[in-house]
């Protein structure tokens, strides 16, 4: 919100004194943080940052009035001459508890009409243009300076009385900002006999709008329910100043007041005469009287705070206080909807004396520490390792084109779509993390990476009647080639059994797929990868300290024979013995083989609790030759 | 070499005595054990050589003579023995040195390097905090990014018509129109809270950290995402204050920044706190003397926190009487950015191996 530093001195003269950069402090330490400050034509301009819940203190006097109350120091009066109420001119009938108190009056203007240049320059200050239209721009100039919104109707473009109440299904009314609204049962309107004139709270019709041919106005001040305010302008999307503090909760008090304010200047700046004054209504009761306890104050405060001291800046605050030594009861003032319970007032006690001032301790302890769950450390311990194996980490949205999940995912992604995404290409919850992988890893080849190797550990959504289930899901990409980079490794593509290879080492298998521009690409579920032991060192396995025997053998074997057959084939044929590793350690395809061939170099390593003999081994390599030969596997010549 | 007296070489046949005065030179053009090898059959090989012809010449000379031609002869042996052990001892260190020279490894070219490959930034800093609160007993909580609005406000004391419900703020899913994605960590508090009431008398309070992934309906752009993180943080004890968060945050903050960071509180709203707090921490940049990140003012904020209101405690069957505790939550986006001067947000989704390079880590 912006704010003229001249009119906030205005209201609180006490503090031209002050620098403005300590004044800045000074509102921030309220809770207020400066946003920034431009020069304006009408001095300096604050941008404060107001939280949601005081619409108290969007105006000049209402930032001023917490400051007052911070520094003890009184603001200007209000200089105000009441009107005399009396009949009502026009009949004010309200008939929704939305809105309980409606103060109007009639002004007829005279010939002439100008707003005065301060004024124009301070609206322009706050962004406002200033219309010349008195009547305009004084409600405009109110509104900023005390923050309760007015609203001046052409009463002579009413048609019969006025009521406050809500729309009728199917009533329509055209806006100041010339846009045609259809209204509902829960939007709160100002009608006469023709229908909508105003949506309460939000904005002014256009059939009644004031003009330079205006002759007399209707002025409207009153109090909204602020639910209903709030409901209509995000109904509507129609966020205006007057929604913005009504929808905040506004003061009560004022409606009159602004009332009578906004007649003075419709006087002084259009020579209006006033027809009449009156108000329909009551004040709504704001503010129930609030107990805090001594007890309760020092527990939140950290300090032995007095219930006198809370007093008496709750007072400051416009509370009405009654306290004895142990308690105190506080009726907040009619601005302060916020103030319901007694932790609020603690926080008003603390925020006056300043946040600053708060002792800081570290909490006694009261409950045992808990270790880490062993899901987290596992994700950590993976996400260590592959960073380790040289991967990188990476952090992708967590939803993804229907087309780009229809490839990879496992359940249809509907249950998984999203029902306001930002667009099409992020409106399903991704079945695999595999399409954000692939993405990335395009990225990083078109910008001229030689190798790419990526993953990620997050959940992925899957389908059930009761909506997306979330797995925890490791994937890895692999792509682009590897070594070349120095006189030792050579280079070459990403093979798929290389990242195998990685899953391996993690403990898990999956099926390694190669997409689109050779990326080789993995996925698997959390819950498939081994938990790390749960000692911290494993039971003790022995092993053998006698010398090992080591045994190669070349075969020539079908193409078509998988590896796993043959191991198995042989591992069955030498059962019983100490054959501790049976592996590949090397491919031969070239030339001088049969038709239809490969060569395998396998490695037999037995080790047993003696010292083997060589004979014996060499009976162990015969049975470990037929069984292979039973494959078509024969020694290679 | 020592030459044998005239005398005595005048006994020789010419040719020895010629082939005594090559022995030198030829010995010096012996460049290779191969050569050398050559020289040494010539001069004092077993058979045919100069040595053994002479060795056959001294049992043929005369008697009076033998006496004078032996020494020669063995004077001769054993210098043209000793000068060509000398000269195999040359050239077999030459040789070694070659030999290694070939098999030697250029230390200045590059070595194979084992990959690198790092953490995101954005769990580094993440891990980094819960290493921070593990000391003070937290452990971390996780809840589903899918929740209910029970979780993700009602349980959080936020209002029915409160903005954020809307579906200009919040992704609700198309088939369950009462599931959404979380907005913020805090639907982990109100689970946590829910689980543990029954039983918090024995266990005596609550103490956790949660960290995760939160979605926003904001478009991409330099300082938004649609996705984010968020690391929530709880306690629940028996009279908790304002100063009990103080305590912690400025221990947490001297953790992660350094024993320099001060903190500064300042009021401020959050539905689900009361009272409530932003925390702002000296600049870690420019320690707080102002500069650009902290916009001159030495202080940047970290934090948004507070005692948890009264109603959360209730809603989650937790009575507001006994119990108490104060909640807080950063923003890991905006602190890693400011930490590390990241320019725009989007490059920590683009997973630039450059960057991840530069900006992660091991640990």
């Amino acid at each position: 919100m912006l704010l003229s530093l001249n009119a906030l001195q205005q209201e609180l003269p006490a503090i031209a004194e002050t620098s403005l950069k300590d004044l800045c402090e000074l509102i921030a330490s309220l809770g207020f943080p400066i946003d920034g400050v431009e020069q304006g034509e009408h001095g300096p301009v604050l941008d404060v940052d107001i939280t949601a819940n005081r619409g108290d203190v969007m105006s000049h006097r209402g930032l001023a009035r917490d400051l007052a109350a911070k520094l003890g120091l009184d603001l200007s009066p209000v200089e105000l001459d009441p009107l005399e109420e009396g009949d009502a001119l026009v009949s004010v009938r309200l008939e929704a508890d939305a809105c309980p108190l409606y103060s109007t009056a009639m002004l007829t203007l005279g010939a002439l009409q100008s707003t005065p240049e301060e004024v124009k320059k301070f609206l322009a200050s706050l962004g406002s243009s200033a219309k010349d239209l008195a009547a305009v721009d004084a409600s405009n100039e109110l509104l900023h300076r005390y923050g309760h919104p007015t609203h001046a109707f052409d009463a002579d473009k009413l048609q019969g009385g006025i009521v406050v109440r809500y729309a009728k299904a199917g009533e329509k009314i055209t806006t100041l900002d010339s846009v045609e609204r259809n209204l509902t049962e829960k939007d709160l309107v100002i009608a006469d006999d023709s229908g909508a004139i105003a949506m309460a709270g939000l904005m002014g019709g256009d059939s009644t709008k004031v003009d330079m041919d205006t002759r007399r106005v209707l002025l409207e001040s009153a109090w909204f329910e602020p639910r209903v305010v709030r409901a209509m302008a995000r109904r509507h999307g129609l966020h205006t100043d007057a929604s913005h503090r009504f929808g905040r909760g506004a003061d009560p008090s004022m409606a009159r007041i602004a009332r009578d304010l906004l007649a003075a200047r419709l006087k002084n700046w259009a020579w209006a005469a006033l027809d009449g004054a009156w108000t329909e209504g009551q004040e709504p009761a704001i503010g129930k009287p609030i107990n805090l306890t001594k007890d309760l104050l020092q527990r939140i405060a950290g300090e032995p705070l007095s219930i006198e001291d809370a007093a008496l800046l709750l007072n400051r605050l416009g509370c009405v206080v009654e306290e004895n030594t142990s308690s105190l009861q506080a009726a907040p003032p009619t601005w302060r909807h916020d103030l319901t319970l007694p932790e609020d007032l603690v926080e008003e006690v603390l925020r006056l004396r300043g946040y600053d001032l708060i002792p800081s301790v570290l909490p006694p302890v009261g409950s045992d520490p808990e270790p880490l769950a062993a899901e987290y450390q596992q994700r950590h311990g993976i996400a260590r390792r592959l960073a380790s194996l040289g991967f990188y980490q990476t952090v992708t949205l967590g939803f993804v084109s229907p087309e780009a999940d229809a490839e990879f995912a496992d359940t249809s992604a509907e249950g998984r779509t999203l029902g306001n995404p930002l667009g099409y290409e992020f409106s399903v919850l991704r079945g695999s993390l595999l399409p954000s992988l692939q993405h990335a890893a395009e990225h990083n080849l078109r910008q001229g990476a030689r190798e790419v190797r990526l993953f990620e550990i997050a959940p992925t959504f899957h389908s059930t009647s009761n909506g997306p289930e979330e797995h925890s899901t490791l994937s890895i990409v692999w792509a682009g080639e590897t070594g070349g980079l120095d006189p030792m490794t050579s280079r070459g593509p990403v093979h798929p059994a290389a990242l195998q290879g990685v899953l391996a080492a993690l403990g898990a298998q999956g099926e390694v797929r190669t997409l689109e521009g050779g990326i080789q690409a993995v996925e698997v579920a959390l819950t498939d990868i081994p938990a790390s032991p749960e000692r911290v060192i494993p039971t003790f396995k022995g092993f053998s300290r006698f010398p090992s025997v080591e045994r190669d053998l070349s075969l020539v074997v079908p193409l078509d024979l998988p590896f796993a057959h043959l191991k198995t084939a042989i591992q069955a044929a030498v059962t019983g013995t100490p054959l501790q590793t049976l592996t590949c350690v090397d491919i031969y395809r070239g030339k001088g083989l049969p038709e239809g061939h490969q060569a395998w170099l396998l490695r037999l390593i037995f080790q047993g609790d003696r010292t083997l003999m060589g004979e014996e081994v060499d009976a162990w390599v015969a049975s470990a030759l037929e069984s292979a030969r039973s494959l078509k596997a024969e020694l290679r010549g | 070499m020592t030459q044998p007296d005239a005398n005595a070489l005048s006994l020789l046949p010419t040719e020895m005595v010629e082939a005594c005065d090559d022995f030198s030179s030829a010995l010096s053009t012996c460049s290779t054990l191969d050569e050398l090898n050559r020289l040494k059959g010539i001069y004092i090989g077993r058979e045919g050589s100069f040595s053994s012809r002479l060795m056959d010449a001294l049992k043929k000379a005369p008697k009076e003579q033998k006496r004078n031609l032996g020494a020669v002869v063995n004077g001769l042996k054993k210098t043209w023995e000793d000068a060509i052990k000398v000269r195999q001892s040359e050239l077999e260190t030459a040789k070694q040195h070659l030999d290694s020279a070939k098999n030697a490894w250029d230390a200045t070219l590059p070595p194979p390097t084992p990959p690198t490959g790092a953490l995101h930034p954005l769990n580094r800093l993440m891990d980094r905090l819960v290493d921070v609160f593990r000391p003070l007993g937290y452990h971390v909580e996780e809840g589903p990014e899918v929740e209910t609005e029970e979780h993700n406000f009602d349980g959080l004391n936020i209002p029915e018509d409160h903005p954020a419900r809307g579906t200009a703020d919040t992704f609700y899913l198309a088939q369950h129109s009462e599931l959404l994605l979380r907005t913020h960590t805090s639907p982990v508090q109100v689970r946590v809270l829910k689980r543990l009431a029954p039983e918090l008398e024995k266990k005596g309070g609550i103490r956790f950290l949660a960290p995760g992934r939160v979605y926003r309906k904001d478009e991409i752009d330099p300082t938004h995402s649609p996705m984010f993180h968020q690391v929530e943080g709880m306690l629940v004890g028996k009279g908790i204050g304002m100063h009990h968060l103080k305590g912690t945050l400025a221990y947490a903050m001297k953790a992660l920044f350094g024993p320099e960071a001060d903190v500064r509180f300042r009021p401020s709203y959050f539905p689900f706190v009361e009272p409530g707090c932003e925390m702002d921490v000296h600049c870690p940049l420019c320690g707080g003397s102002g500069c650009r990140v902290c916009k001159g003012s030495g202080w940047v904020e970290i934090l948004g926190a507070g005692l948890i209101h009264p109603n959360v405690l209730r809603i989650a069957g937790i009575d507001p009487e006994i119990w108490s505790g104060f909640a807080f939550g950063m923003g890991v986006e905006r602190t890693a950015m400011m930490v590390s001067q990241t320019p725009d947000l989007r490059l920590f989704f683009e997973n630039d191996q450059r960057f991840l390079q530069v900006m992660g880590g091991l640990d």
